[in-house]
């Protein structure tokens, strides 16, 4: 009763968030709600029992990826009044990406899953120690390939972004910690009446 | 339906006997370290308010409390008064997961470590919210300053974590100091010790790594525009986050609640007079390193995080996991 009564409420509460990351005017504030409705899923991984999912969702998507949406966000000057006209144009889109996750689940849902199968799955050990059984066994190349998605992703954005401008003064640290008195300090005698001679 | 509400009552009890020692113990760190500071410049301190000052932060936290709060007219009103509060509130629920002795815990619960790093990286949201919500320059850069700090250092503090997991190979923080009963983790793994240290510095915003509320060209960074208790509140998050971090320090490598040598009148004294003096420890280094060093640029910052730290931290755990795996020391 009690897991039933919250899984409603999280659901509930991640459904409403997202809708106000939809409409919301200010950008700032769509990002704040996509971060609520992080958690609210990480709530409903943990109801499951599938606590390592849920705080690693938590620590990737709320630690790292929305914080850096959120630097983004407000560093823009956003003028609000424009933004909500264009909201029509990706209707289309829009529908289009539901229906192809709408499919996956029904897919994923009606056709593969048997049901206690899973159960036992999940019950027989600590969900931790399941995931690190398999990751690097049976999902290896999964695993590996995804990781090489992401490099890709990284290297094109820095790559995109990285402009290298050779008039920019640089800091040579080993240089500048190599350098010793001699270096830069001379010491020179000069005879009276004569004045430094510029060599 | 008794039994429910009886450990209602005993679970909120426990949550209390946390939450006020830690909140007792931010107005005395704030003590020691004026009296730290005053001892290592040759002053005396604050020495009037009670008996050798100690009273000194309960008078600051009253006169905070009689003062007005000031909303900025441009502000956003409720992120504004949120930041605050959030900030506070992830510095104290951290606390859930910190065995104290090896019983006495509010959850121990499976993930333990991960809950911590979890609530330890949302911490950069009560400033970043403060600095947007403030509409103002100072805070703005200070919370942008904050937010790229905080995200590079928690890479090198998640590399050293996972080393000390590979050697645990357990998620639970009463396992992590269990593991450790005869030799605690700073002896084998010293470098990773100090990275861990260092990177709580910059974790808690704390000298030589306070940039984001640098004095000298940011006025008060990201909470410039707080005062009264609003103040108050980030400054009492600030030092438990201080004593949070001292505390995770002394669980991942100082042994906990076990006593340097197990002979017999060392442990004979209660783990948690260990664990406190271990942290205690740990806390006066951070006050030691305030008085010693002087700030670091931030280009200089970000050097040690990404080039310095990251590269080393990760070639660590290379070296220990294929260390432990070549000797046939792995945990299971």
């Amino acid at each position: 009763m009690f897991l039933v009564g919250s899984f409603f409420l999280f659901a509930a509460f991640l459904i409403t968030t997202c809708i106000f990351v939809i409409f919301s005017k200010n950008p700032v504030n769509s990002v704040l709600f996509l971060v609520l409705a992080f958690l609210n899923s990480t709530f409903l991984f943990i109801l499951i029992g599938a606590e390592f999912v849920g705080i690693i969702l938590a620590i990737v998507y709320i630690g790292a990826v929305a914080i850096l949406f959120l630097f983004v966000v407000m560093m823009l000057d956003i003028q609000i009044t424009t933004l909500m006209f264009n909201i029509k144009r990706y209707i289309p889109l829009a529908l289009l990406f539901a229906g192809i996750i709408l499919a996956e689940i029904i897919y994923l849902t009606v056709f593969k899953t048997s049901k206690e199968n899973l159960d036992t799955f999940i019950r027989s050990k600590n969900n931790t120690e399941q995931i690190g059984d398999v990751l690097y066994t049976e999902y290896f190349i999964d695993f590996q390939l995804s990781g090489i998605v992401l490099l890709l992703a990284m290297i094109g954005a820095i790559v995109l972004t990285h402009v290298y401008r050779p008039t920019i003064k640089r800091q040579n640290i080993e240089s500048q910690n190599s350098t010793t008195a001699e270096d830069r300090v001379k010491l020179v005698k000069i005879k009276s009446g004569e004045g430094i001679k510029d060599d | 339906m008794t039994s429910l509400s009886f450990e209602l009552t005993i679970g909120i009890l426990k949550i209390f006997s946390f939450v006020v020692p830690v909140l007792v113990s931010v107005a005395l760190l704030v003590y020691l370290e004026r009296k730290v500071l005053g001892a290592v410049q040759l002053r005396k301190g604050p020495n009037v308010v009670g008996p050798f000052g100690i009273l000194q932060s309960f008078a600051d936290v009253l006169k905070l409390l009689t003062k007005e709060n000031l909303l900025p007219s441009s502000s956003n009103k409720f992120l504004f008064i949120f930041a605050p509060m959030l900030t506070l509130i992830l510095s104290l629920i951290a606390w859930a997961v910190i065995p104290i002795s090896s019983t006495y815990v509010i959850a121990n619960i499976n993930i333990g470590i991960l809950y911590l790093f979890a609530v330890s990286s949302f911490g950069v949201y009560g400033v970043i919210i403060a600095g947007w919500a403030s509409n103002s320059k100072y805070p703005f850069l200070g919370a942008l300053r904050s937010a790229a700090q905080m995200i590079s250092y928690e890479v090198s503090i998640g590399f050293v974590i996972i080393t000390v997991l590979i050697c645990v190979g357990s998620l639970n923080l009463i396992d992590i100091v269990e593991s450790q009963k005869n030799m605690w983790f700073a002896i084998p793994l010293l470098p990773m010790f100090v990275i861990f240290i260092i990177s709580a510095l910059a974790e808690t915003n704390r000298l030589p790594f306070d940039l984001p509320e640098d004095e000298a060209t940011l006025v008060a960074g990201f909470f410039t525009e707080y005062s009264s208790i609003s103040f108050g509140l980030f400054f009492l998050a600030e030092y438990a986050n201080m004593i949070l971090m001292s505390s995770l320090t002394v669980i991942l490598f100082l042994g906990g609640w076990y006593p340097p040598i197990d002979i017999f009148p060392l442990n004979a004294i209660p783990g948690i007079f260990w664990f406190v003096i271990k942290v205690f420890l740990i806390l006066f280094v951070f006050l030691w390193v305030r008085a010693t060093f002087p700030r670091y640029r931030y280009d200089q910052l970000m050097r040690l995080g990404w080039k310095i730290f990251l590269p080393f931290t990760l070639i660590w755990v290379v070296i220990t996991s294929a260390f432990l795996f070549y000797f046939g020391l792995l945990p299971n």
